[in-house]
């Protein structure tokens, strides 16, 4: 389908704007269930210490309070053992050390925020008023907050069944290549780069309500997710309680970035509170519980070579990665890792290629998949080695791209690490970009910087991910029709601000060939929560899933109703033709309407499929403005060209982008979650200390598309929510680092701060 | 325990509510008005800000019993009679809204913003917003949102 094929509605503004710009929207604290109970949970101060005793007798006591659940409850329910994904073999066929966590911690707590106690009470208040009161005894264990002293041999170890704190050690690619086309590089460029540990916080808190119906001993937990299959997954394997016995509702979702996949600790508490208790309980988070409890993103630090010959030419890459997963496996981090090798090559040949994994264990929060889960991580260090080794031999870093892209002939590309790239035209989008950006103009707006006394940079970033594979066996979709004709679409994938209503709408509308108003997009139905398969929205990958098996639904739908139409119209199937919603046939005048095939009930058709990645890409290109006497960096200019195959509905797909690059400037430029490296406390633990982007860091994005289709989709769709965080890491990063070069300095890592940028001038100065 | 009276989208409530109840509170969980959002304990997210006696003021640095006898104007009081509110039909005209977490947030503090600077520059939107804190848009669209807004406020929009 080509991308005409589809009518666009981006002026109108999306489906689900008349309800969140009213106020209307249902998020997981707006629901409350009569008899309610409020939970609230103790938190450990402690980032590594044995827990000697908790007494709960005084809170038990306190007014209003209905039970004190402790870590021997969440033993004695079964609640210890989280599933993880690093079900991939390590090196020599190591496998994942897994550490148990009890849903309340157990015997030993290791991070700040974790949850040591849950109270459940009449009202909130009664609850955190009897928080309070519970004591907990604590010897100090020493806490380990760097992943590589973590890997040190004189390190605390965190988890008796985790030696060395290492989880697991991986390899990928052909180290003996590598060395060999080493050997022979005319020139070898090495960097040691950090990408930081940030909070993903979307802006809804996590909110929970659990209740337990005793007669078919089942839960409903209303909760924010990003889908409830892959929840369901975790939580079953977490609790015990089988899939079937699991159900949820859940409606708008205010942001999710990775973090709201995985099952956590409280799901599980508050599902035992509520068979316990008998009655629904409530937990709202707050921001500063969410930033210490809730899953980090990124935490990676890699040391990486990249050898070229004479010409430039790439000939091998080496990539030491120490990943710094917490102090517990979260489900969901697979993707973390493994997106990493998915793209190691990024959009160039690169014959050899070798890459070390070692996974570590430290005294903080459990970190997860965050907007890229990897795929920003990879790009990062490749953008950042290329620029790098641009910058050492004397060559325009474009230039230097120029002459390793993988050529447009070279689709579908198998790379070394065992991708296939199926589709894009990389030398036209980079040319495009470069024009964009007006990459030949710019000494001309350095030097007008310069004499206004700052200092300025360009960066440019070539990347390429994967996207819209899933876990599922399958995206399944449902299409109904109501005798008045209105359709009604079901899906599991679930939008967390990424306007599903309107483009997975727009998809079936467009192929019955109806206005969009007919169409109801219906994500995580209740009803159909036990009967349809399907993916969870994460991954970049719900319109290649999801979307594409829509379209393949409303198709299904017309030859399901071709079939009825041609008995109502009494001619052959292959005499009738459907067209704007209606069936007719040229042996008659007769019409039949798709609410007609329902009159006697509605009508339905499921629809499946199983997709592979896609592989969008994009070339950014950033220049930024440094204040030498402040250290502050700003954005002069942001461009960015994008092929994400097929569009369905530019508006949407521009604000993904938009708010992928923003949350990359957030990481460049400021956002790191920080603990006190002797005592592991949170240094920033709430929105006074954490930076947040705020109107104006990233002032305007000249943005254009540069499409080839995807093979993969039937839509010829890629995925594109992730995009803007791997395009703008590299390239914001590489920008200031163009801007500091000149000065002597070689390398900062991020976030780069005005304090820690005006520190490196400084010394800069003070070395010549 | 306090009992206080608010005049809440034009109508007065009359509740006794603890001591410590914050206004936002005593809108989502004594009045049911949902709209109104709470993404932070610090007051830095903006996402409860409503309008007391016709100013933006965060719902969470306020105690109900010190908004006794006040106007609050919230989220759900903006669109009349099924019509949105102008600064709401720009929002999505400009897809200033992703997830909608901020968005009542975000409206409220444009609306304030526009009462005090009818045509404002992008510097002054972005201090006029810097107390509003959003994860989805990158701000880009929500900036373009005020903007049209102000048009739209000044019936100069086509």
């Amino acid at each position: 389908m080509s991308a005409k094929a589809h009518k666009h509605h981006d002026p109108v503004g999306r489906v689900e704007d008349a309800r969140l710009t009213t106020g209307a929207g249902t998020y997981a604290a707006d629901w409350n269930l009569p008899g309610q109970l409020y939970a609230h949970f103790l938190r450990s101060d402690r980032a590594h210490a044995e827990i000697v005793s908790v007494d709960t007798a005084a809170a038990l006591k306190s007014p209003g309070v209905r039970a004190v659940f402790t870590g021997a409850d969440a033993v004695r329910a079964g609640h210890v053992k989280p599933m993880h994904t690093l079900n991939f073999p390590g090196k020599g066929g190591m496998q994942t050390r897994a550490p148990e966590r009890p849903a309340l911690a157990h015997g030993k707590t290791r991070f700040v925020g974790e949850a040591l106690a849950m109270v459940v009470a009449d009202s909130l208040s009664a609850a955190q008023d009897a928080a309070e009161l519970v004591q907990v005894e604590y010897r100090d264990l020493p806490p380990v907050i760097s992943p590589e002293e973590a890997l040190a041999p004189d390190a605390p170890r965190l988890h008796d069944r985790v030696p060395g704190n290492l989880a697991l050690e991986a390899e990928v690619g052909d180290a003996a290549a590598v060395d060999t086309a080493f050997a022979r590089a005319a020139h070898v460029t090495q960097l040691k780069v950090e990408v930081t540990r940030v909070a993903p916080n979307p802006m809804e808190p996590r909110a929970y309500v659990a209740s337990y119906d005793a007669r078919g001993d089942s839960y409903t937990l209303h909760v924010c997710c990003q889908g409830i299959t892959t929840l369901r997954r975790h939580l079953s394997a977490y609790t015990g309680v089988p899939e079937e016995k699991l159900h949820f509702e859940v409606r708008d979702v205010g942001g999710g970035f990775g973090q709201r996949t995985p099952a956590y600790p409280e799901h599980c508490t508050l599902m035992l509170a509520a068979k316990t208790t008998g009655k629904p309980v409530k937990w709202v988070s707050t921001r500063s519980e969410g930033i210490a409890c809730d899953t980090h993103g990124r935490a990676n630090i890699i040391n990486g070579a990249l050898a070229l010959d004479e010409s430039g030419k790439f000939l091998a890459m080496r990539l030491d990665w120490v990943n710094d997963m917490g102090s517990y496996l979260s489900p969901a981090s697979m993707g973390h890792i493994r997106n990493t090798s998915t793209c190691m090559t990024g959009v160039y040949r690169i014959p050899a290629l070798y890459a070390t994994y070692r996974v570590a264990l430290t005294s903080t929060a459990p970190v997860s998949s965050y907007r890229g889960a990897g795929r920003p991580d990879i790009a990062y260090v490749v953008e950042r080695l290329v620029s790098q080794a641009a910058a050492e031999v004397k060559m325009d870093a474009a230039e230097l791209r120029r002459r390793n892209l993988i050529p447009p002939g070279a689709f579908p590309y198998k790379t070394p690490t065992g991708s296939t790239y199926e589709n894009a035209d990389l030398p036209g989008l980079l040319e495009k970009a470069l024009r964009l950006a007006d990459w030949k103009g710019y000494p001309k707006r350095r030097a007008q910087s310069v004499k206004q006394g700052r200092l300025r940079g360009i960066g440019i970033a070539t990347v390429i991910e994967n996207t819209g594979a899933g876990q599922a066996a399958k995206d399944e979709v449902e299409i109904e029709v109501d005798a008045t004709g209105k359709v009604t679409v079901y899906t599991m994938s679930k939008s967390q601000g990424h306007g599903h209503e309107t483009t997975f709408a727009t998809i079936v509308a467009n192929a019955l060939g109806l206005p969009l108003e007919r169409v109801t997009l219906r994500q995580c139905a209740p009803e159909k929560q036990h009967r349809l398969q399907g993916n969870h929205t994460g991954g970049s990958r719900s319109t290649v899933g999801a979307g594409s098996v829509c379209h393949l639904a409303a198709h299904k739908l017309i030859e399901h109703g071709r079939a009825l139409a041609a008995l109502a119209l009494a001619v052959e199937p292959s005499q009738v033709e459907f067209a704007r919603g209606e069936f007719h046939t040229r042996e008659s005048k007769r019409k039949v309407r798709l609410g007609d095939l329902a009159k006697s009930g509605p009508v339905s058709v499921v629809a499946e499929a199983k997709f592979g990645s896609t592989f969008p890409n994009g070339c950014h290109i950033a220049e930024v403005e440094v204040d030498p006497d402040t250290g502050a960096a700003s954005i002069a200019s942001y461009c960015a060209v994008d092929d994400i195959g097929t569009v369905i509905n530019h508006a949407v797909v521009e604000g993904q982008l938009h708010g992928g690059v923003a949350m990359g400037a957030g990481q460049i430029f400021g956002e790191k979650v920080i603990y006190d490296r002797d005592t592991g406390q949170l240094v920033t633990g709430s929105f006074m200390d954490y930076f947040m982007p705020r109107a104006g860091l990233l002032p305007a994005i000249r943005g254009a598309e540069h499409p080839t289709p995807s093979r993969v989709s039937p839509l010829g769709v890629k995925g594109v929510g992730e995009s803007g965080c791997t395009g703008s890491l590299p390239a914001l990063g590489n920008a200031v680092m163009d801007a500091l070069r000149p000065l002597g300095i070689e390398h900062l890592d991020m976030p780069l701060t005005p304090a820690k940028v005006w520190h490196a001038i400084q010394d800069a100065k003070n070395k010549k | 325990m306090a009992k206080v009276t608010i005049k809440v989208n034009g109508t007065n409530q009359t509740r006794a509510v603890e001591d410590r109840t914050l206004l936002v509170n005593f809108l989502r969980d004594e009045l049911g008005l949902t709209g109104t959002h709470v993404g932070c304990d610090t007051s830095q997210c903006g996402c409860c800000t409503v309008h007391v006696n016709g100013r933006a003021v965060k719902s969470c640095t306020l105690l109900a019993a010190q908004a006794n006898g006040a106007e609050v104007l919230t989220i759900e009081g903006m669109a009349k009679k099924g019509k949105l509110h102008p600064i709401q039909q720009a929002f999505s005209e400009c897809h200033g809204l992703q997830c909608g977490f901020c968005t009542p947030g975000m409206i409220m503090a444009t609306a304030g913003l526009l009462k005090d600077n009818a045509n404002p520059t992008e510097e002054q939107i972005y201090k006029g917003l810097e107390g509003n804190l959003c994860r989805c848009t990158g701000y880009i669209n929500i900036v373009k949102a005020v903007k049209r807004s102000a048009k739209l406020l000044r019936g100069k929009a086509r």
